[in-house]
């Protein structure tokens, strides 16, 4: 019995020393450049001027509209996909699935190069309108990272709630939004963690599809480029933040429903 | 004839992009794990720093026989990679009838030489990297390279910060047979090596060209006149609105924007014909005071409202399937661009604008922690060089790259041989002009011996951009290393004109995301609320 046990613990120091050599160490290093000057002293200057700097406040703002509409047109567009395919039973479902999952085997520089081609088509030029291509090159490229999570959280739902919901007099409205809505949301919770977070910083899609205002990534990269790691590692550290706060409110959103799930049990 | 020799030339062309930038994107991809990497590198680099010691300590014996390794950094694609094929042979027409063939690759041609010429077996280690900033951050992080390939402005930086070993006295001997860069250079290019110094110390001390060219507009001739073109101002004419791209780096940007800001000064006839007119240009367009910068960065936010792009290597394509018009480019790339749309039957040109030019090098520079006062080290270094220099593996350079090499032969014809070779209408050919290059192959522009007789759309084109004429390099000026302070405002006020500022919001705009905002949080409260509004429906019902 023992011996399982120690076992068991060595199969965890690969992981371990993964996560201390990609995570911790990094990270402890950008803690230290942030809170340094060039020649390494202490300073809160990084901080302070982050806060004091109209270009990153509007930065940082720019970033979060951007991450905000992708992610709610992303919900919008993959929730009903979601519910169609995984609630109504259609005979090709899984094939209909696959559909959708199949551009994820492509590198997205390359879809995002054939998106670029369509939209010139469509548009004309892409350089009128920066914003608008942004959104619809990041939902195409993360709609399947929605997706997956809604169709599995959509498809373990138990038949009984709803039919029992029905029963008791629930219009197919109100059975929607009283019970599969709340039981979607672990689903929803991990599509935006999924979309949100990388689509704050994904420069290069902003790159290749012509938008040239710099969101959080391409500002950091850009500290980088000019050998000021200090402000880079503040603004890296700030934009961790920001993602800490998102992760916590969305999975604090998710706990809140666990307990509605109690309830309606 | 030449037509035929023309689409060789570009077909067989190794590779689908000749990039400087290519990987510029994905350079920082993301700073967690470029931090990653600083932080394992910086670590490593205690660990090797003990290293070199040793092993100098090894090649200070300085045995014959002795194996030396030769850390070498180079651009991506920036070296002749042998492995033609037979019908690629290039029949010069020099005096000797050379016939050029790349059949290995130029690092093992080199480390055959080596042991050939100088007795010694030495071992290349041959690495790349993407942008100028790359390199010098590895070179920051540990002692990696012993001979590196950097942009003129980069190795300045690297003089400045007195991380470079001078070049030899043997170097410069003239004697030398195998000297073939001292030997070869074209003067133009040597001058400029000489007369450019930072902290009082000439460039050739520590650095010897490798490809040099210009910076100009490429353009469509059938939608954009050339004196368009020859403009920097039509990079931020809203005639063209959408149409043009600019480079996607704050030196190029820069550049530009002073073209256009003193654009009147720089055109003004007394300006002109000054004497000193070169002198003056360098002086206007180096210039980074307060009140200058802050021109330039309304002119590049304006560029940017204007442009379809800022690019580091996608205008070439947009460039070749036509979705813009011009493409603010160096003319080593305008080339290549040139070169692809050809093959469609699209006929692009290039143009250098009137006020002035941008002239850049890539050169070969030794790292003073690398070579690490070995001698062995520094003499294989320099003689790798010299075998760069040599006039057919010049040509086998430049076939390869498409960029023009800095090396006009010397007492070989071989390097005018092939651009004559590359250019040189053929007898049929009936719109032909005589196309004078002997400002580069001899420092004379009228010297009959270096005239191309090629087709006269050439004066616009490759031949152009690849040896321009006396008058461009007239008005080309070498863009300077910025010190510190004043590369800090240029930086920040690039990064002024890439981000989005609160402050550029109109009141109507703050009035449209207010409304936005209450849309949403009223959106918000029926959601939440939705509960009673079912209720009150039920009990309607």
């Amino acid at each position: 019995m023992m011996n399982i046990r120690f076992s068991r613990k060595q199969l965890c120091i690969p992981y371990a020393l993964f996560l201390i050599c990609f995570v911790v160490l990094p990270l402890a290093v950008i803690v230290y450049y942030a809170f340094t000057d060039g020649s390494g002293r202490f300073t809160l200057e990084n901080l302070l001027s982050f806060f004091s700097n109209g270009n990153t406040i509007g930065t940082l703002c720019y970033s979060l509209v951007i991450a905000a509409v992708v992610t709610a047109v992303c919900l919008l567009v993959a929730y009903p996909v979601a519910y169609v395919l995984a609630r109504s039973g259609l005979k090709r479902g899984p094939v209909i699935l696959m559909l959708f999952i199949l551009p994820m085997w492509i590198n997205f520089t390359l879809r995002v190069t054939a998106l670029k081609e369509i939209l010139t088509v469509l548009e004309g030029n892409l350089s009128l309108h920066p914003f608008l291509n942004t959104v619809i090159a990041m939902t195409y490229d993360y709609l399947p990272f929605m997706i997956l999570p809604l169709y599995t959280t959509l498809l373990q739902l138990d038949e009984s709630l709803l039919e029992a919901a029905s029963d008791l007099g629930a219009g197919p409205a109100a059975v929607f939004f009283r019970v599969t809505l709340p039981l979607s949301m672990p689903g929803i919770v991990s599509g935006i963690t999924m979309t949100f977070l990388p689509a704050m910083t994904n420069y290069v899609i902003l790159d290749m599809i012509y938008n040239s205002t710099y969101i959080m990534g391409s500002l950091i990269g850009s500290y980088f480029n000019i050998y000021d790691w200090n402000n880079g590692s503040m603004i890296s550290l700030i934009l961790f933040a920001v993602i800490c706060i998102v992760t916590l409110i969305t999975g604090r959103g998710d706990r809140n429903n666990a307990e509605n799930r109690g309830a309606i049990l | 004839m030449t037509a035929e020799r023309k689409t060789e030339r570009i077909f067989c062309r190794k590779t689908g992009t000749v990039g400087r930038n290519r990987f510029r994107f994905l350079a920082g991809a993301a700073a967690l794990m470029v931090t990653v990497s600083f932080s394992l590198q910086g670590r490593m680099l205690t660990v090797s720093a003990a290293e070199p010691s040793e092993s100098s300590a090894l090649a200070q014996t300085g045995k014959t026989g002795e194996k030396i390794t030769l850390r070498i950094a180079n651009w991506e694609e920036y070296i002749d990679e042998g492995d033609w094929d037979e019908e690629e042979a290039i029949e010069l027409e020099d005096r000797e009838n050379t016939v050029i063939l790349g059949e290995n690759s130029m690092i093992e041609d080199f480390e055959e030489w080596y042991l050939e010429n100088y007795g010694m077996e030495v071992e290349v280690e041959y690495s790349t990297f993407g942008t100028n900033e790359d390199l010098y951050n590895q070179l920051t992080l540990g002692n990696d390279f012993d001979l590196v390939c950097p942009s003129e402005y980069m190795f300045m930086k690297l003089i400045a910060e007195d991380r470079l070993q001078p070049l030899s006295d043997a170097f410069f001997d003239t004697e030398t047979e195998e000297n073939y860069y001292v030997r070869g250079v074209s003067d133009y290019i040597r001058n400029i090596f000489d007369t450019n110094t930072i902290n009082g110390e000439p460039w050739s001390r520590y650095a010897a060209g490798y490809m040099w060219g210009t910076t100009g507009i490429v353009y469509n001739p059938e939608k954009i006149t050339r004196e368009e073109a020859s403009h920097w101002s039509i990079l931020a004419d809203p005639k063209y609105r959408g149409q043009v791209t600019i480079k996607d780096n704050v030196r190029d940007s820069y550049f530009a924007a002073l073209g256009i800001l003193h654009e009147q000064e720089l055109l003004d006839p007394e300006f002109l014909n000054a004497d000193d007119r070169l002198e003056r240009i360098a002086e206007l367009m180096n210039r980074t005071d307060e009140e200058t910068v802050a021109a330039a960065e309304n002119i590049l936010k304006q560029m940017k409202e204007n442009a379809y792009s800022f690019e580091s290597d996608s205008g070439k394509a947009d460039m070749v399937t036509g979705k813009v018009l011009a493409n603010y480019q160096w003319s080593g790339d305008a080339v290549y661009t040139l070169d692809q749309a050809e093959i469609d039957d699209y006929y692009l040109a290039y143009a250098v604008p009137e006020e002035c030019t941008n002239i850049w090098f890539d050169g070969w520079v030794m790292l003073k922690d690398g070579i690490n006062g070995s001698e062995a080290k520094q003499q294989a270094a320099e003689a790798f060089i010299n075998f760069m220099s040599r006039p057919d593996n010049v040509v086998r350079n430049m076939y390869y790259i498409g960029y023009t090499s800095v090396i006009a032969g010397g007492d070989s014809d071989l390097i005018y041989a092939y651009a004559d070779w590359c250019y040189g209408a053929d007898d049929s050919a009936e719109d032909t002009m005589e196309y004078p290059v002997g400002f580069f192959f001899s420092g004379d522009t009228s010297d009959p011996d270096y005239v191309i007789t090629a087709e006269a759309d050439q004066a616009e084109r490759q031949l152009f951009a690849q040896y321009p004429p006396q008058d461009v390099l007239e008005r080309a000026v070498v863009m300077q290393y910025f010190d510190q302070e004043n590369n800090q405002r240029i930086n920040q006020m690039w990064v002024n004109v890439r981000c989005f500022n609160l402050s550029s919001l109109t009141r109507q705009d703050w009035a449209k995301i207010g409304i936005g905002v209450i849309l949403v949080i009223a959106a918000a409260a029926v959601f939440f609320k939705r509960d009673d509004v079912f209720r009150k429906r039920k009990i309607q019902n």
